[in-house]
């Protein structure tokens, strides 16, 4: 009946020996197929689009998902941070949630410089010390990213200085006559400028500000203006700032690029539906957070970009929708919260509408209707000054320091106002009380600023000099505003200085070089090790040769699946453990030729040197791993790294020599081995 | 053809032990030549457009800054790398504008490839994990033996193999810290962490030699008829070829990064090398001989 099936059917359901024997050796070509894919994904879909563009798109084979290798940060470039937070003065038992503060500020700082997957760790030291690991990979300017991490948060009280006097009638007259002078001396100058004076000259002569010219701006209140401006003419008319009018006559522009990533900086226009529910914050809907699914998906399946507008303005929870039909108007990615920018930054094309996203406001889609890219104005300017109201009284800092800080302060939790709203409340230590009872006294009905980091946080009304060193700061927070103010209050008030003890920076430049180096002596050992097998070996050597290179794909697709971050010492652990996966192989050869010179029939010689040749492998493959499991758990990540790599390489090397060398072995035909042709004298 | 290498212990013995002792003597004047991983302290590396300065013009340069223990090492044509103390990353900032100002028409534009700067505490850390990982590889590995020999008790205990694999483990990693401390002292060869997995992996390489040959003769003890020297000594002859040419293979790929696999790795690559070769040696000359010592003292 044999004879009848034919080459499929034998693979499926193999009757003879020899029948599994090539049932094997198909899975073993599948997996190698699918490892290629992993490895070289990029270049397969490259062979899809030209094997498509070739035959008029009538072949449109599926794509395969390009996953690229995560690259440490002596490959990529990039810096390693340790800081180590100074825990001495906070009271017991409260360390661990400080310096978890302290981490989240630091990755909340981090965020801001846009590199792809900063890394913010606590890390808790056997002497209970506790210290904060960042690594920010592929990170262009390492001091800025320093000098920003290093800021420790700053709680300060001010109370207001002096009152600013009124402008006499007399006073307010004069300054409107002033201000319509500069501006008609403005005009003139305009005039000047447009009909083809020289602007540098004109500069020198009206010019009230002298801020030279190599200034670049994105401030929109002038930019906005210049945007249809061709480079080298003059603005067609004055542009009015607070301070001045200027003339303004465009020398440059550009696009705007990210300092840490040099990337250039996007803008996008889009509108958004949002369906809230009752756990979502900021939201008065009753509905629960599977019906607002079911909603929202709803409506996504009837959405086209021409009823989009209309389903906003009828179905989006949004506070105003009905009027403004969701339109957010441009904004940066900075701007939005992270799903969202995630999605219509990165995922979304310009015209279409996105698939469901969720943030802590609910489930939106939007509709993304443009996308430019931020542009950057180098402009030269003549400005002419306005009378300020500050010219007539004095100039006055209008918030004054107090001696209070939060150094003062012991804790901050939130609280509940009569209303129902959320406030935070703050309780000082007894020096700290004193001082608030002084600082409220003197400034009943004025009010009390409360800065940190040095931004405006609240400035509450004092109605009465307060004692007891407790106080409530109201104002429209939402739970989660207030939930982040006491946290960073609290920050304040904990002092956990921190500091840098250890830094690695890895230029971009040594990075690719080491990646090249290492590629380089890499494909040299490969090459290296094959000759000396083949010559060794011969046949078998050849067989050990195929075995190791289907290891070799293996491994790296392994690496991409589970997302090793592959570091020199990585790569290290890579290249020893193709010493370890030939070593398995020598074990077996050795032994056959053992076998075979003892005069065993050759089926049997393979099956016995495999048998006894897998203790020794076994054995000092485990010792091995026993090792890397303990260098994985006990050191530091440099050499984890290193361990992870190895470990990952012996257990597949494991693999391609019991089952891939042996299938190789087994499928050649007997009569092609013999003594000879496998190195036997 | 038969090795005799049992018969012929003696020999293996006294070149064993006048390595390790010579290694042993290096370690104790010399020590090891700690870089910054280790005692903390700043690394520079950078790298000129055109060609890099003297060593005195950098030296004069940085020495406003008054940087203690400031060492300068060209490395190539462009190449530099500093070492100084743990500095804050003002003066790290400092430091490179000095550097570029050296006559700039000269020797053009600089380029930080690397600064590393690590704190005493980081060093301390590292020697303590170190160590432990050490102590647990070793414990892990006598229990990993004495467990897979465990039937094997004639004539010497299972555990004895285990105490052998791991005398013959903490020569080959003497040997690899004597040559390094020599390296030290004469060629400026700094430890780092890398250095320490290098050693971590020299356990676990000369364990797995040793284990092949061990394997061997608890295959062949209970089917023997020579006595307990003689099966080792078989036993070793029949492993040799294999030891060899796996060491060889390992020796090959590692070669080719000591000499190509550029200075970060070179260390570690070379630290590896000898204790492959190492582990090679003591796997045939040194661990099977110390079995037949055992049995011999059994019978004393």
């Amino acid at each position: 009946m044999s004879e009848e099936k034919n080459i499929i059917e034998k693979i499926i359901k193999p009757d003879t020996a020899r029948g599994r024997v090539w049932q094997v050796f198909v899975l073993i070509i599948i997996l190698t197929l699918g490892g290629l894919l992993i490895d070289g994904g990029s270049y397969y879909n490259k062979g899809v689009d030209w094997l498509s563009q070739k035959t008029n798109e009538v072949v449109q084979l599926p794509k395969t998902k390009e996953v690229g290798f995560s690259l440490g940060l002596d490959l990529q470039g990039g810096t390693h941070l340790v800081y180590e937070a100074d825990v001495s003065q906070v009271p017991a038992g409260r360390e661990d949630s400080a310096v978890e503060g302290v981490r989240d500020v630091i990755e909340r700082r981090v965020n801001v410089f846009g590199v792809s997957e900063p890394e913010v760790r606590k890390v808790r030291t056997s002497e209970g010390g506790y210290r904060i690991v960042a690594d920010l990979a592929g990170i262009k300017d390492v001091n800025k990213a320093i000098e920003m991490i290093g800021k420790t948060p700053l709680l300060e009280f001010k109370e207001e200085g002096e009152m600013k006097a009124e402008l006499t009638p007399d006073e307010k007259e004069e300054l409107d006559k002033q201000n319509q002078e500069a501006e008609k001396k403005a005009g003139e100058v305009l005039g000047k400028a447009l009909s083809g004076g020289d602007f540098s000259v004109l500069e020198q002569e009206y010019d009230e500000e002298k801020d030279g010219e190599d200034e670049w701006l994105d401030d929109a209140t002038i930019t906005d203006y210049l945007i249809n401006l061709e480079k080298g003419s003059v603005y067609g008319d004055l542009i009015e700032t607070n301070e001045s009018y200027l003339i303004v006559k465009l020398l440059d522009k550009r696009t705007k690029v990210n300092e840490f990533t040099n990337e250039s900086s996007k803008e996008v226009k889009a509108s958004h539906l949002l369906i809230c529910h009752n756990e979502s914050e900021g939201c008065e809907s009753d509905l629960s957070k599977e019906n607002a699914r079911v909603k929202i998906e709803e409506i996504k399946n009837k959405a086209t970009i021409d009823n989009f507008d209309s389903l906003v303005r009828e179905n989006s929870d949004e506070p105003g929708a009905s009027q403004t039909g969701g339109d957010l108007g441009w904004f940066n990615r900075e701007s939005m919260v992270k799903p969202f920018s995630d999605t219509v930054f990165d995922n979304q094309e310009v015209g279409t509408i996105s698939y469901i996203v969720e943030t802590k406001f609910g489930y939106h889609l939007i509709y993304k209707q443009d996308e430019r890219e931020v542009v950057e104005y180098k402009v030269f300017d003549i400005a002419i000054n306005k009378k300020l109201e500050s010219d007539y009284v004095d100039p006055q800092m209008e918030w004054k320091n107090t001696e209070l800080t939060g150094k003062y302060l012991e804790s901050s939790q939130i609280s509940w106002g009569r209303t129902g709203s959320a406030q935070v409340g703050l309780q000082f230590d007894d020096k700290g009380a004193e001082l608030f009872g002084e600082i409220t006294e003197r400034n009943i009905d004025k009010r009390v600023a409360i800065f940190l980091d040095g931004e405006l946080v609240s400035a509450p009304n004092v109605n009465e000099k307060i004692t007891g060193g407790q106080a409530v700061i109201t104002g429209s927070f939402s739970v989660q505003e207030a939930k982040e103010m006491t946290q960073r209050l609290n920050q304040g008030a904990l002092p956990v200085p921190i500091k840098l003890i250890s830094q690695k920076t890895v230029g971009p430049s040594l990075g690719a070089n080491s990646v090249k180096n290492s590629l380089e002596a890499g494909m040299i050992g490969l090459i290296l090790i094959a000759i000396f097998m083949i010559i060794i070996y011969r046949y078998l050597g050849l067989l050990a040769v195929l075995s190791l290179s289907i290891y070799g794909v293996l491994v790296l697709a392994v690496f991409k699946i589970l997302s090793i971050t592959l570091t020199l010492a990585g790569l290290a652990g890579f290249i020893l453990s193709i010493g370890m996966a030939v070593d398995a192989n020598v074990l077996i050869f050795e032994r056959l030729k053992e076998e075979i010179r003892k005069g065993k029939e050759m089926t049997s010689a393979i099956n016995d040197s495999f048998k006894r040749a897998w203790p020794s492998i076994r054995d000092g493959n485990f010792s091995t791993i026993i090792t890397c499991i303990i260098l994985i758990l006990f050191t530091t990540t440099l050499i984890r790294g290193f361990a992870i790599t190895l470990a990952i390489g012996i257990l597949v090397s494991l693999f391609s020599a019991i089952v891939i060398t042996k299938n190789l072995i087994l499928l050649l035909p007997k009569k092609w081995i013999n003594k000879k042709i496998i190195g036997i004298k | 053809m038969t090795l005799n290498i049992i018969p012929k212990r003696k020999i293996w013995f006294t070149i064993s032990i006048i390595l390790s002792g010579l290694s042993i003597v290096y370690l104790m004047m010399w020590g090891l030549n700690f870089g910054i991983d280790f005692v903390g302290g700043s690394s520079l590396n950078v790298e000129f457009t055109n060609q890099s300065p003297s060593v005195t013009q950098v030296k004069e340069a940085l020495s406003p800054l008054g940087l203690g223990s400031l060492e300068v090492q060209p490395s190539g044509d462009r190449d530099m790398i500093l070492r100084f103390e743990e500095v804050d990353e003002a003066t790290h900032h400092e430091i490179l504008n000095k550097l570029n100002s050296i006559d700039y028409e000269n020797y053009g534009e600089l380029e930080e490839l690397s600064f590393d700067s690590v704190g005493p505490s980081i060093g301390q850390t590292l020697k303590r994990k170190s160590f432990y990982a050490v102590f647990w590889v070793i414990l892990a590995i006598i229990a990993y033996i004495a467990f897979t020999f465990r039937k094997v008790a004639q004539p010497i205990a299972s555990w004895k193999y285990g105490i052998t694999a791991v005398i013959t483990l903490i020569h080959d990693c003497l040997i690899v810290l004597g040559v390094f401390s020599f390296l030290g002292h004469f060629y400026g060869m700094e430890v780092d962490s890398a250095f320490i997995a290098a050693i971590l992996t020299v356990l676990g390489y000369s364990v797995n030699d040793t284990i092949v040959v061990f394997d061997r003769i608890r295959e062949n003890l209970p089917k023997s008829e020579e006595d307990f020297a003689g099966t080792i000594n078989t036993s070793v002859n029949q492993t040799i070829i294999r030891s060899i040419n796996t060491s060889v293979t390992t020796m090959l790929i590692l070669s080719t990064i000591v000499i190509w696999g550029g200075a970060s790795v070179q260390g570690f690559a070379l630290a590896l090398l000898i204790g492959v070769f190492v582990g090679t040696y003591s796997s045939i000359f040194l661990a099977s001989p110390l079995l037949v010592l055992w049995e011999r003292k059994n019978n004393s």
